[in-house]
């Protein structure tokens, strides 16, 4: 009898294998292959053809000497720091209109896919749609700030050092808030309202309350949302790159120019493979560590 | 509760790799798409590609019948050739052009991937180099091709190029594209009381004397030329890199100041170089930009917009361009621009000897078709009634056929005033020195001409921007020597 039933058992996980197998092929070949791949490819020489030949920790070594690298690994961090100060502080900022038990605003499904709308878009409409509206000369952006006089001169948001990162900085964010948003929003739905009816019998204000309640319980989800977020800025490539590219990708004076698309340039133009495999495990590396860092830092002390 | 520390760390890392590799958040390439893109054994990933790619990006034509024969192009050129090709072969070919950006990587991704398509690649000089040595091209000394044979017929510098390090045939292309100065006749009898092509050459013999040109034609209320690069194929008297080491000659820095005195002194209208200003100002006038409004975004120019153009600029003051430098290919690009302007222009020759890109014909070592792709390449590169229906047909272009050039030679050319363009061009061919290319011409050009800038509008001063250079060329070709 016991017999019996450890065989049927058996063969119910062999049939369960059977259905997640296409997954695992797929996953194999598509994902973990590229990995290992390119982590073998980072210790050699590689153009792209003939047999790569091995160099040790070579790559690496020239990878943090590099004063190029981490001069776009600046700017992607600088890029990516205003996005996410702006991202999620207008998510936050929504989070709390959405949820103030005193407002009881209604529609909040449309203004969630209203607000989710620009992540739908891909990203060269993006960038095609914001080269357009920012023209330096006939940009509707700058014809609205000549025709108010709020300026006297069209600037050029793109062709500037001092502009051209802050405008990649605030389109990703409004790529990104209504994501942000969404999640948070999740979040402080997840809250038992007992919470907040107590606090507010207890007089709490709308600030002690966010401050007191809101935020210590969002901090999971705070912490999610700030980890995909790194993980997809510090990978930053395509708007960057098509709204410069690609003849004159990172210009101005390679401001936009983040670690992918330095990567890219060794991966595909200078074809030195084992190099841009080197940056891609460095940029993995350190990724990992400031998530580690988030976790530790904003993840606090669990019980 | 340690272990779930542990367990969010290795999913962070997890999450890190899996968005890496899938680049599921949209963004265009991550590592694992390197490796993806490059992997010598990825089977599936090619096929994937390979099959994609001409429905995506690129243009791909069909014709005629028979035996088939793929061909992977950077220009429309070949397709045009391929279409006369059939009409009196019993062949089928399938053209595929595909953007320059893009085509080193995709040969590459085939070739090593063992695809037996294309059978014809082609590639412009700064490529060949790599795809020599990768050994993705026929040898065409060897039987039955012997192309060796063919070597008087071809212009000599096309035939060097074409040649690997060991002095082995593997691409012959069928145009030469030494470059020259196309001047307005018009304009040059106003100013200088000529418009002989030899005597406007010596106007532009020297970077001295060109600064003198420029500065006499803008006394007369012209520019001499539209953007500040036009003088960019005739710079350098030697090669970027030799023997392993970063070579900046006087020619270059004599050509850095040339182009920092064009732009600072108001000597042209301001224009980039391929922008819609640059192109408008073939046919006849155009705004000034002037240096404080011109940036970097000039190429941004909305080209949809000509009256938006018109109306942002209709306070500048307006001018008359005098001269574009230009390879023997700007015979076209002029055919296609200078709307009225059309019969008013001369050619002559620049301060020295240049030549700027080129079609070089090869066969693939993996083509399954390879007497074809041999007769289709012999028959666009050395056939003299293919060369002859060519010129005819492109309206101008300059063929590497030696026999038909020197038959061509005293043709007086109507749209250029009568001159003698064949022969022209065999002569400044003649000169060209094909040594000086290297695999690095791209790159080190592109970061010269970044210090050019950045020195032209006051951004860096010229040594810090040097330095900025030496640094670009060091971190990018490490074997490269620099030595400052």
């Amino acid at each position: 009898m016991k017999a019996a039933m450890k065989t049927r058992k058996k063969n119910r996980n062999n049939a369960a294998y059977l259905f997640v197998l296409p997954f695992i092929i797929v996953f194999l070949i598509f994902s973990v292959y590229p990995v290992v791949r390119t982590l073998y490819l980072s210790f050699t020489t590689y153009k792209g053809y003939g047999t790569p030949t091995f160099n040790g920790i070579a790559n690496y070594t020239r990878v943090l000497k590099d004063k190029f690298f981490w001069r776009s690994l600046y700017n992607t961090v600088k890029m990516w720091s205003l996005n996410i100060v702006l991202q999620l502080g207008l998510a936050f900022l929504l989070t709390i209109v959405f949820s103030d038990i005193k407002y009881k605003l209604r529609g909040l499904g449309i203004f969630r896919a209203v607000y989710y709308l620009p992540n739908l878009i891909a990203a060269t409409s993006v960038a095609f749609l914001f080269k357009t509206l920012l023209d330096w000369k006939y940009g509707t952006f700058n014809q609205i700030l000549l025709a108010t006089h709020l300026v006297d001169q069209q600037i050029n948001w793109m062709g500037q050092r001092s502009t051209a990162w802050a405008v990649i900085g605030v389109i990703q964010a409004w790529m990104w808030f209504g994501n942000s948003f969404i999640i948070l929003m999740a979040g402080v739905q997840g809250i038992p309202t007992d919470y907040f009816e107590a606090a507010a019998i207890d007089g709490a204000g709308r600030w002690k309350v966010f401050g007191s309640i809101t935020l210590p319980l969002l901090r999971p989800i705070l912490l999610y949302v700030a980890v995909t977020s790194l993980i997809g800025g510090l990978q930053l490539f395509d708007l960057p790159f098509l709204m410069t590219g690609p003849s004159t990708a990172g210009e101005p004076g390679g401001t936009l120019q983040t670690t992918v698309m330095y990567l890219y340039k060794f991966g595909f133009e200078t074809h030195q493979v084992g190099f841009a495999a080197a940056i891609a495990y460095t940029l993995f590396f350190i990724i990992l560590f400031v998530s580690i860092m988030e976790f530790k830092f904003i993840g606090g002390k669990e019980d | 509760m340690n272990y779930k520390k542990v367990i969010a760390t290795l999913l962070a890392g997890v999450m890190t790799l899996s968005l890496a590799a899938c680049g599921s958040d949209g963004s265009a390439n991550t590592a694992a798409d390197t490796a993806a893109d490059t992997t010598d054994n990825t089977a599936a990933t090619e096929t994937a590609e390979a099959t994609e790619a001409p429905a995506e990006d690129t243009n791909t034509e069909k014709v005629g019948s028979g035996e088939k024969l793929v061909i992977w192009t950077l220009a429309k050129d070949l397709q045009t050739f391929a279409e006369h090709y059939v009409e009196t072969h019993d062949a089928e070919i399938e053209t595929v052009v595909i953007e320059p950006a893009d085509y080193v990587t995709k040969v590459q991704t085939a070739l090593n991937g063992g695809q037996t398509t294309p059978d014809i690649i082609v590639g412009e000089p700064q490529m060949l180099e790599d795809f020599y040595e990768a050994g993705y091209f026929e040898d065409l000394n060897a039987a039955p091709y012997n192309a060796q044979d063919y070597a008087g017929q071809i212009v000599d510098y096309v035939w060097k190029v074409g040649q690997d390090a060991d002095g082995i045939q593997r691409a012959i292309s069928y145009q030469i594209t030494p470059a020259g100065i196309y001047y307005r006749r018009d304009i040059a009898t106003e100013v200088f009381g000529t418009d002989d092509p030899d005597e406007i050459g010596k106007l532009f013999a020297d970077y001295d004397t060109i600064l003198d040109t420029a500065q006499k034609l803008k006394d007369a209320g012209y520019r001499i030329f539209a953007s500040d690069a036009e003088i960019n194929y005739f710079s350098g008297d030697s090669a970027w890199v030799v023997n392993d080491t970063l070579n900046v000659d006087q020619a270059r820095l004599d050509y850095m100041d040339l182009v920092v005195k064009l732009y600072q002194d108001d000597l042209t209208a301001y224009a980039n170089q391929w922008s819609t200003p640059w192109y408008q100002a073939m046919a006849g006038e155009v705004p000034i930009l002037t240096a404080a409004v011109q940036s970097y975004a000039d190429d941004s120019i909305n080209v949809w917009d000509a009256e938006g153009f018109a109306e942002a600029t209709k306070d500048l003051d307006k001018t008359e361009v005098f001269a574009f430098g230009l390879p023997s290919w700007g015979v076209l690009t002029m055919r296609d621009n200078v709307g009225d302007n059309a019969g008013k222009w001369g050619v002559c020759s620049g301060p020295s000897y240049g030549f700027g890109g080129g079609t070089f014909i090869g066969i693939s070592a993996l083509s399954e078709h390879k007497d074809l792709a041999w007769d289709f390449l012999k028959w666009v590169t050395l056939d003299e009634e293919t060369s002859e229906w060519w010129i005819e047909k492109s309206q101008g272009d300059t063929v590497s056929l030696v026999s038909v050039l020197d038959k061509h030679k005293d043709d007086a050319n109507d749209i250029y005033g009568g001159e003698h363009l064949y022969s022209f061009w065999l002569k400044q061919a003649e000169g060209i020195d094909y040594s000086k290319v290297t695999r690095y011409d791209k790159i080190i050009g592109d970061a010269w001409g970044a210090a050019i800038t950045a020195i032209k509008t006051g951004e860096a001063d010229k040594e810090t921007a040097i330095n900025e250079f030496y640094d670009v060329v060091e971190s990018t070709y490490p074997e490269i020597t620099v030595n400052r």
